[in-house]
């Protein structure tokens, strides 16, 4: 097969990842679960992202409540904030945000540690010692993002949809029961779901792609920072495009 | 080891905040759409349910009761609306509320309201049909409204024939152009108002004397209310009677008289009838007036002759001073 060399390369690269991503599920099921790594990565994959995540989506919720505000006046319809703020932060903005903001703290935080522990060959040394490289690094850490991310966007919905509360107080008096109504009202199962089940394939997207670059990373000190790099545009990318799938999967249903 | 222990307490902590929200989202949705509650199913049957569809709500009394479970078209006429209602409904809603359908809003969603009818009925059954009123239809409100508006472009061509005329009316158009008119009007308004002033004035007067005249002040009182003037009165108006037939006799009397002197005149054979009727006397009476007339002159020439006479001018001297005397202190 005669293919250009990008071409050659993007392909290539597709078809490791997926073959990283087939690994990750056949170690992940095999028995000798590593618990106690995986429990510390969920601390820093999850907790420790918290206030980063909370604090971009409370000013997402004001921001956006505050820029749909007076559009919202001029056509009459300053009643229906709530739901508007409400639909779009639970179905997109809250998932796609954090994701993001996921992507850029710990996709990057995996890729570098990773790539630095690959380029100073620590990984073939747990490979003598015994241990299995994969299972101990990338299937925690992938499995970690995957079971964390969600928490995070349920969390950052609720920060967000505070922050819109407060930012509807800045221009009128609502009241929090009639706001939360409101928002409920306007909110169907159909909503909130695949939001919040589109965010497993994100957090295992950012896992994995942070995982395989540190984990093929190469060439020294200079390849971390490329599998940093990397790990975050790739998994942000992909991040666009399991929305849009996600997006035509829920559509159908 | 302390340390992994409280990041796990953290951890934890965290995934459960998390999974609370969720739990309380989907918990408050389902709510909302009363999936946990318990309910029941009643039904409705409507000819055309105009985009309703399974999810819409019901709405007793304004309030969310329950949810559209399904609508299923029966025959080609009927089409059956089958309703979850809260369970709570049981107690209050009766067999005899009639479902019709209606809009959330202006251009919200379908909702099918219930309205309660006649007090007395059962407590409705589970699977109970109930009546329902069908809905005004948008394209018989709009089939009426062209009718109206068909009407209303009529009335405003005539409305514009009738402006057109009145605009080209000349006198109108002076009289309304006329400055005067207002001034005039104002005075014949002021007129209006002194007369009006001067009236009740006038009548309030009125009231006040009819007012005494009734307490008995007043000669209109006296004549009113004084009998013993009634009764004279009634007497004078006696006597006038019985002067009236007096004088009605003596008419008669009279009428007599000059009947009988215009049948002496005419017929009799007294001097009257002769003097009047024998032309021979007639003649006989001319020349003893001419004669007598002659006679008369002579005596005038006599008594002249008798002035001049020396015996007698004397006398009317004397006389002629007496006048003049007496007509001179007068002047």
């Amino acid at each position: 097969m005669n293919f250009p060399d990008a071409t050659r390369v993007f392909l290539n690269q597709t078809g490791e990842i997926s073959r990283f991503a087939f690994r990750f599920f056949r170690q992940g099921l095999r028995t000798r679960y590593e618990w106690q790594e995986l429990l510390r990565q969920c601390y820093i994959v999850g907790y420790k992202s918290l206030p980063l995540a909370a604090l971009t989506a409370f000013i997402m919720g004001l921001v956006l409540t505050m820029q749909l505000h007076p559009t919202m006046v001029y056509y009459g319809v300053e009643a229906m904030i709530p739901a508007m703020v409400g639909i779009s932060i639970v179905r997109e903005i809250g998932p796609i945000l954090t994701a993001l903001i996921f992507a850029g703290k710990i996709g990057s935080s995996i890729g570098a540690e990773l790539g630095s522990m690959k380029v100073t060959e620590q990984i073939d040394a747990m490979e003598v010692s015994g241990t299995n490289p994969f299972k101990y690094l990338v299937v925690t850490r992938t499995l970690a993002s995957v079971l964390m991310l969600p928490v995070l966007v349920i969390l950052s919905d609720a920060v967000s949809l505070y922050g819109s509360y407060l930012g509807i107080n800045l221009y009128e008096q609502v009241q929090f029961n009639l706001f939360f109504k409101q928002i409920l009202d306007s909110l169907a199962y159909q909503d909130v779901v695949p939001a919040i089940v589109k965010t497993f394939f994100f957090g295992f997207a950012v896992g994995i792609i942070g995982c395989f670059q540190g984990y093929n990373s190469s060439k020294g000190t200079e390849g971390v920072g490329r599998s940093a790099n990397a790990a975050v545009v790739v998994s942000s990318v992909l991040i666009f495009i399991l929305d849009l799938i996600a997006v035509q999967v829920a559509d159908l249903l | 080891m302390k340390k992994q222990t409280a990041n796990s307490v953290k951890l934890g902590l965290f995934v459960l905040s998390a999974l609370c929200v969720l739990i309380l989202t989907l918990y408050l949705l389902g709510k909302n759409r009363s999936l946990f509650g318990s309910s029941f199913i009643v039904k409705t049957h409507f000819k055309a349910v105009n985009g309703l569809i399974a999810g819409n709500n019901v709405r007793y009394g304004g309030i969310t009761v329950g949810n559209v479970r399904q609508v299923v078209l029966l025959n080609d006429t009927v089409v059956e609306v089958r309703m979850d209602l809260d369970q709570k409904m049981r107690q209050i809603l009766r067999a005899s509320a009639k479902a019709s359908l209606g809009t959330d809003g202006l251009v919200g969603n379908r909702v099918v309201n219930i309205v309660a009818g006649a007090g007395g009925a059962p407590l409705v059954q589970a699977g109970a049909l109930l009546a329902s009123d069908e809905e005004i239809s948008t394209e018989k409100m709009l089939q009426t409204l062209h009718r109206t508006n068909e009407n209303v472009a009529v009335i405003s061509e005539e409305l514009v024939m009738i402006l057109h005329r009145i605009s080209q009316s000349v006198q109108l158009t002076e009289l309304l152009n006329d400055r005067s008119i207002p001034d005039n009007l104002k005075a014949s308004l002021l007129h209006l108002r002194e007369t009006t002033e001067k009236s009740s004035a006038l009548m309030s007067e009125a009231l006040l004397t009819l007012d005494a005249a009734t307490k008995g002040r007043g000669t209109v009182a006296t004549l009113m209310t004084d009998t013993a003037m009634a009764l004279e009165l009634r007497q004078a108006v006696g006597q006038v009677k019985t002067l009236e037939t007096d004088i009605q006799r003596l008419t008669a009397g009279l009428e007599q008289v000059v009947a009988s002197v215009n049948e002496d005149m005419n017929r009799g054979p007294g001097p009257l009838h002769t003097l009047m009727n024998d032309s021979l006397m007639a003649g006989q009476l001319r020349l003893t007036v001419d004669h007598a007339e002659k006679g008369v002159a002579s005596f005038n020439r006599n008594m002249e002759a008798l002035q001049h006479n020396f015996l007698l001018r004397g006398y009317f001297k004397k006389q002629e001073k007496a006048k003049k005397k007496a007509n001179k202190p007068a002047e």
